[in-house]
């Protein structure tokens, strides 16, 4: 088979003019956001910055996940994963306003200080250990050990997968994408446990969790696999993947996307169990302001919306299997990624839960962006991995 | 062979790969016959389907084991600690509901793991002892490396001479009738 084929369809075109539209609108209309009330600004695009962020970095853990365990879930998402790891320059640039926005967002309410206005010594001080970890400085050396850990895996996992594609040799490719993505996963998590810290957990420097990077892992798998599915239903109204993709594969799809959410329910709710029980004032304090007031309905949101409504819906075999069901329940997972990360981050800076327009404007333009790039990106390769050795269990001709 | 009087079960046709079965079963299901079984060695993606296989009550009786065990469990922890033995730990309310998570989450596996496993046996009349297929030397090779179709005799269409054609059209490498020794 040459690579001229399996090429994007027309709709991956509409994909992106599409993403390029909402994202340009709502960036621009996020600027002016941006001029009225940075305060406001910066609250609403950190969490809609960890959403970019889970989309790429989902998709990358994935990626890898599938390089590790094989399977022909794996190979029809492959190309779509790929792309979406190749984002990570999107939110690379993307993490500039986090920088320029961190006074915003690092010193604390109106109750609290943050880490970046906190006093040296007193009863407000932070431990020592805080002071010498959580500094200006520290904070962006370590954003870029990450960044380099994620872009040199993202091209890594690219490049060989193109070399594969060209090259032959397609079961040594195979092995050693398989050799760096083992490593490559659990590099992955222990640095997002540490950018999950960073970025999210310092927002309340006197609150710990050690489980709180898991949760963030999970839920970026939730958002990377729900994005897959809608991604693959697309490309299945129309040729190549319309001749390929089946019931089967939308099965498998769905049912990891089952258990993630199951993963992502159980890390969340262990933190909650331990914290809960435990009852200690310094650790209460992160339910007690999420738990009460407008905030407990978000969280109850969460808990049922978010966790509860999809675990019902995708227990049906029908319902992962037919298309325009198991998109639907993906997107709406999307949408209550949103408001997981909205609900993990906003009641730092306001006990009014009721979202601003900004919380609104800015995440619809970074998921633009997003989508926008993402389809730019896909349309640079086969959509199946034309040199993987396994390809003939999704397309049956080329059995040899 | 014996005074024992034996009846006609069905006619069974062995195929060496399940790609052969699978054909073999739809086309014999296109031919209009109604009553009939497959036995592989192990599950055969497709297969269920071409024999024409619908529906089952296990998925329904799963969930309904595993919202009884849900219940059950967290309705026991809230029955011991909130009715029959309040106690104040640590001042934490009765209903700990947080607490009692763990329990009904694992009792709604147990719940539905165990309605699953009896109720597939119990609706596939499982275990069966003795079935007339067995009656069939090579269908020993079901449970190692070969692929079995039978058209079943209770079929309203079943005509042996027909069946058997029918088989030996679809390339069954060894066509035995299946008697029922009763």
């Amino acid at each position: 088979m040459s690579a001229q084929e399996y090429k994007a369809p027309a709709s991956v075109d509409r994909l992106q003019r599409g993403g390029w539209f909402f994202g340009g609108v709502g960036v621009l209309i996020a600027l002016v956001g941006w001029m009225k009330s940075p305060a406001e600004f910066y609250h609403s695009y950190i969490f809609s910055y960890l959403l970019v962020l889970g989309l790429t970095l989902g998709s990358l853990g994935l990626l890898m996940l599938q390089h590790v365990t094989g399977g022909i879930w794996g190979i029809v998402i492959r190309r779509p994963l790929e792309a979406a790891s190749r984002n990570i320059w999107l939110v690379l640039v993307l993490f500039a306003p986090v920088v320029m926005g961190m006074k915003y967002l690092y010193s604390g309410n109106e109750t609290e200080t943050g880490w970046l206005n906190a006093p040296k010594q007193g009863e407000h001080a932070l431990s020592a250990f805080q002071q010498g970890y959580l500094t200006t400085n520290g904070f962006l050396t370590r954003a870029v050990v990450y960044f380099v850990v994620w872009i040199l895996l993202m091209w890594l996992c690219n490049q060989w997968s193109i070399r594969q594609d060209q090259q032959g040799n397609a079961e040594g490719w195979k092995l050693r994408m398989k050799q760096l993505s083992a490593p490559g996963i659990i590099l992955y998590i222990v640095v997002m446990t540490f950018a999950a810290i960073d970025w999210a957990m310092s927002l309340s420097p006197r609150w710990s969790s050690t489980i709180y990077g898991f949760i963030f892992v999970g839920g970026q798998a939730i958002a990377a696999m729900a994005m897959m599915i809608v991604v693959v239903v697309l490309l299945s109204r129309s040729e190549p993947y319309s001749g390929l993709i089946t019931k089967r594969h939308l099965h498998d799809l769905g049912k990891l996307l089952f258990a993630l959410n199951m993963l992502w329910a159980y890390f969340a709710f262990s933190q909650l169990l331990i914290i809960w029980s435990g009852n200690l004032p310094e650790e209460i304090s992160f339910y007690r302001t999420r738990m009460s007031g407008q905030w407990g309905v978000v969280a109850l949101m969460v808990a049922l919306l978010g966790f509860g409504v999809p675990f019902l819906l995708l227990l049906s075999r029908d319902a992962k299997r037919t298309a325009s069901a198991v998109s639907k329940i993906a997107i709406f997972m999307i949408l209550m990624r949103v408001v997981d990360l909205y609900w993990m981050t906003k009641p730092e800076f306001t006990s009014r839960a009721v979202p601003s327009w900004l919380d609104v404007v800015v995440p619809i333009g970074l998921v633009g962006l997003w989508l926008g790039f993402f389809a730019m990106n896909l349309k640079q390769r086969p959509l199946l991995p034309v040199g993987d050795p396994n390809l003939w269990e999704v397309v049956p001709q080329n059995e040899h | 062979m014996s005074e024992k009087r034996s009846q006609l079960f069905g006619v069974m046709g062995e195929f060496s790969t399940p790609e052969d079965l699978v054909a073999a079963t739809k086309k014999v299901r296109e031919a209009g016959y109604k009553h009939i079984e497959a036995y592989t060695p192990f599950p055969v993606e497709g297969l269920a389907e071409a024999v024409g296989f619908k529906w089952t009550a296990v998925p329904l009786l799963t969930l309904l084991g595993g919202i009884a065990g849900g219940v059950g469990g967290f309705g026991l922890e809230y029955w011991v600690s909130a009715i029959t033995y309040p106690e104040n730990i640590g001042g934490r309310p009765l209903n700990s509901w947080v607490a009692f998570i763990p329990v009904t989450f694992e009792m709604t596996v147990l719940g539905a793991s165990l309605v699953a496993a009896i109720s597939m046996l119990a609706l596939n009349k499982l275990p069966q002892p003795y079935h007339p297929v067995f009656n069939v030397e090579r269908f020993a090779l079901a449970s190692t490396d070969k692929f079995f179709l039978c058209i079943e005799a209770r079929d309203a269409k079943f005509n042996l001479a027909e069946a058997s054609k029918l088989l030996q059209s679809l390339h069954a490498e060894h066509i035995n009738e299946v008697k029922d020794e009763e």
